[in-house]
């Protein structure tokens, strides 16, 4: 009986998570009930067909790309060790801290400089540029799982004669190919709702397409009509990926061993710092040297710091909204991902619905929260003169939306790496849900908790059209300090906040890095 | 019997979690929610999607009425969205937007209200407030023509001329994307009917323009010798000639002859659900008044009241004739602008 009742509470608390989050979206859906067919027939006549083999182009490129250089980086600074290792890569992750829209234009504007302003507004080239801003995604939740790897299976890999490329293929890459999963679907969903940065390529994807028909033509009902078929796409493109790998995947044990990088050969360890060196200096390097740069330029014309307000104050509230807000989303996050994970099935598919705010255009999931909040509102359900639409709690709420599935696609890839025979033994011995959870899932998953966090933290420290239409009043962050300066072409001013924002995003993600280091030094 | 009571615990453990953290949301929430509640005396609510130069602006009001501007920027279609979801709770009284087509959108969807004030109809020309008094210009933003002033000599006079195959590969254009274009489409529609215009623009897409996504990086793409001709916004070259004098682009009024010079609006209205509607119209009337030079002069935007002298920069730009009377337009042909840029391909 009461095991019938606990089941029943499961699914209620899966369900009311997944409709917590999802109902904006659903909300701006339903309020929109007659089909938009006039334009669909103009847009087909006119620019979807474009639009959509550019989405898919960019897409295949982007996400490929940052497997290939995401998981490899993640390899070479895990496996191996070589001078100035952790420094790198700790580095490796600040292109991920630049903000889109920022980040976008030093790249158009560096680029000009080399191909001419015509041929720098190419598909190809904004591929490239995706790839080199969003391939921390892959490198991230790769080195945490590559960390959380048993350093007792690669050592016995290798003592039984395993050379370092068998290792790396038919050992190490199955067994992360889940979290490597897990960030390529981020880099996908990024890639798909993506604005800022298409659009100074002059790249007409979907998410462009959603913008110019809502903005454009004033006609909401079919930018949410197009904005949902490409939270579908983005929802069957995972499940699909999901399903390949899932047969592929192999469970590891609990052991609490952590993979320790291994000694080279002076010569081989120069070869890998040459190729880390390599990548660094142009993901990193070039935009970070230009974004210091004008500052210093916009420093010297007095201009940094005019920004009402103060400096403090945009970093001030920043910092509040991202730890309320990644708390938040990294909380109900895990639970979302333990639940599933206990329940697997239907759940796992109410899981992917959990994530749909991620696979929208920001500004549609901004109006469709501010929808939602503001009928509640309207009925008066909280104590008069308090409203949701503007209050903190409402902010960090919309950011729950968008972001929960950063929170909950790095834990349940981690999950679903724990040996299921793990959990049945701790069962077998009397361990309930929440012992179970606390001793063996969440200790076991704890790295890939860890980077979803520091991602949530880079994630949410950027965000821009959530945070500039559901702010109190009076609340400006860094990023609405970034959107004064580039929404206006002043580009050498957003240069000074953008880098507070990286400050930022790279003591979180040094945080996680030094977590990761300390479990590998528990072992050496 | 066991495992159940411990699945009991992660939720219980994990809800207070949860609603520990909500509570905590909730009450940096409630403070910044008290002072929303009382319509107190000296308040006045504005949403702004024109927001370059606008503190200096709200700080002299203030300073000289007592009545203090609470203030959040956006882009100008998210908060008419907002503006239009908080209906009776909203707590704007004032809606500023940087374009004509998008105020009058809001018009449309009955979010603002008339204003009759003898000081708004003594300053704003009657083409540049709504026929029902529901929105008032406060500026006149002009696209026109530039061109580099080093390598062309003779400047395209009109806008049709953009087309002529001398500027293949040689001109500059905002994406259809942005409303300043689609605004001046909606204008051309308006003066020359909605076939001439495509051809319009035809000829300009016929010549391969380079878009670029803003006014400011077009000016200097001029100045590369990555284009000859461009167009944008006046006041864009405002700003660059006030930093560097010897700035190498050329200004050219187009349509001189026949209906004028693109004219775009800054523009404010009072809200319908204004909860401090009389503060409102105070500084809607200041803005229209003593602010008048200081609203434009922060933009380098000509004031709306052709009384009021516009900053000394724009001066050099010499005197012009405007398209004024396509301004109350602008909206309503905004959607047939958007259809006539995509059929042709103006990316």
């Amino acid at each position: 009986m009461q095991r019938r009742l606990v089941d029943a509470f499961s699914w209620i608390a899966i369900l009311g998570i997944v409709a917590l989050v999802a109902s904006p979206i659903l909300v701006l859906a339903w309020s929109l009930v007659d089909p938009s067919g006039e334009v669909w027939v103009e847009l087909w006549r006119t620019r979807l067909p474009g639009m959509i083999s550019s989405t898919f182009i960019l897409l295949v490129a982007v996400v490929g790309g940052s497997i290939v250089l995401g998981t490899s980086l993640a390899w070479l600074v895990s496996a191996f060790q070589f001078p100035g290792r952790r420094l790198m890569g700790w580095l490796l992750v600040v292109p991920l801290a630049i903000p889109g829209y920022v980040g976008g234009f030093v790249w158009l504007d560096t680029l000009s400089g080399v191909v001419g302003a015509r041929g720098v507004r190419s598909l190809w080239l904004c591929a490239v540029v995706l790839v080199l801003s969003l391939y921390p995604y892959v490198y991230l939740f790769a080195r945490a799982a590559f960390a959380d790897q048993g350093a007792d299976t690669l050592a016995a890999a290798r003592s039984l004669g395993m050379g370092p490329w068998g290792v790396f293929f038919r050992i190490a890459l199955p067994a992360a190919q889940p979290a490597i999963a897990a960030g390529a679907a981020l880099v996908a969903m990024e890639t798909l709702t993506d604005i800022g940065t298409v659009r100074l390529f002059n790249v007409s994807t979907l998410a462009d397409g959603v913008m110019r028909v809502w903005f454009g033509s004033g006609n909401l009902g079919a930018a949410t009509e197009l904005a949902s078929a490409l939270t579908g796409a983005a929802i069957l493109l995972i499940a699909f990926e999901r399903l390949l790998h899932r047969k592929g995947r192999r469970a590891r044990g609990t052991s609490e061993k952590v993979m320790t990088p291994r000694s080279l050969s002076p010569l081989a360890a120069s070869g890998v710092l040459a190729s880390v060196a390599a990548v660094l200096i142009v993901a990193v390097g070039i935009p970070l040297v230009r974004l210091v740069d004008w500052s210093v330029e916009s420093v010297q014309a007095g201009k940094a710091v005019t920004v009402a307000g103060g400096v403090w104050h945009h970093v001030g509230n920043t910092l509040l909204l991202v730890v309320a807000a990644t708390v938040v989303a990294i909380v109900v996050g895990t639970l979302l991902a333990l639940l599933v994970a206990h329940k697997g099935g239907v759940a796992r598919i109410a899981g992917r619905v959990s994530t749909v705010g991620y696979a929208m255009p920001g500004p549609v999931v901004a109006v469709g929260v501010v929808v939602m909040l503001a009928a509640l509102d309207r009925r008066g359900i909280l104590s008069s003169g308090f409203y949701l639409v503007g209050s903190t709690i409402g902010l960090v709420y919309a950011l729950l939306v968008r972001f929960l599935a950063v929170g909950y696609q790095g834990v349940e890839a981690s999950l679903e790496r724990i040996s299921p025979s793990a959990i049945e033994s701790a069962h077998v011995l009397g361990a309930g849900s929440l012992r179970t959870a606390l001793s063996v899932e969440i200790p076991a998953a704890r790295f890939g908790i860890l980077a979803a966090t520091a991602l949530l933290a880079v994630d949410i420290s950027k965000e821009l059209p959530i945070t500039l239409l559901l702010r109190p009043f009076g609340v400006d962050t860094l990023s609405v300090w970034v959107w004064q300066s580039t929404s206006e072409s002043l580009w050498a001013q957003a240069a000074v906040p953008a880098l507070f924002m990286v400050f930022i995003g790279m003591v979180a993600v040094g945080l996680l890095l030094a977590a990761l280091e300390r479990g590998a030094e528990l072992v050496s | 019997m066991r495992k159940s009571t411990q699945h009991f615990k992660l939720f219980g453990a994990v809800t207070a979690v949860v609603v520990t953290l909500t509570g905590l949301a909730a009450c940096g929430g409630s403070s910044d929610a008290s002072s929303e509640g009382d319509q107190s005396e000296g308040l006045v609510t504005v949403y702004t999607g024109r927001h370059y130069g606008i503190e200096p602006v709200f700080e002299k009001f203030t300073a000289e009425t007592g009545i203090e501007v609470r203030f959040t920027t956006g882009s100008d279609p998210e908060l008419r969205a907002r503006l239009e979801a908080e209906g009776a709770n909203t707590p704007a009284d004032l809606l500023m937007t940087s374009d004509a087509a998008n105020i009058s959108l809001a018009a449309t969807a009955n979010l603002l209200s008339p204003v009759e004030s003898d000081v708004l109809a003594e300053s704003i020309p009657e083409e540049l407030r709504a026929q029902d008094s529901s929105w008032f210009a406060l500026s006149r933003r002009l696209r026109v023509i530039m061109t580099s002033s080093q390598r062309v000599p003779n400047a395209p006079q009109t806008y049709a001329e953009l087309g002529d195959p001398q500027w293949k590969d040689k001109l500059c254009l905002r994406p259809s994307t942005h409303p300043y274009t689609q605004s001046l489409v909606a204008g051309l529609i308006n003066n020359v009917g909605a076939d001439e215009a495509r051809k319009i623009v035809d000829s300009w897409v016929a010549n391969n323009p380079l878009y670029i996504n803003s006014d400011t990086d077009i000016l200097k793409a001029v100045v590369a010798g990555d284009c000859d001709v461009a167009l944008a916004n006046s006041y864009y070259l405002g700003r660059l000639l006030t930093e560097d004098a010897a700035f190498p682009v050329a200004l050219t009024w187009p349509d001189q002859s026949t209906s004028g010079a693109h004219l775009n609006i800054s523009a404010a209205a009072v809200t319908a659900n204004a909860p401090n509607r009389e503060n409102a119209v105070v500084l809607l009337e200041w803005l229209a008044s003593q602010g008048q030079k200081l609203f434009s002069d922060a933009n380098n935007e000509f004031p709306a009241d052709s009384r009021v002298e516009p900053a000394e920069v724009l001066a050099g730009f010499g005197s012009f004739k405007a398209d004024t009377k396509s301004v109350r337009d602008l909206g309503g042909l905004n959607a047939q602008a958007v259809e006539l840029l995509s059929a042709a391909r103006y990316e």
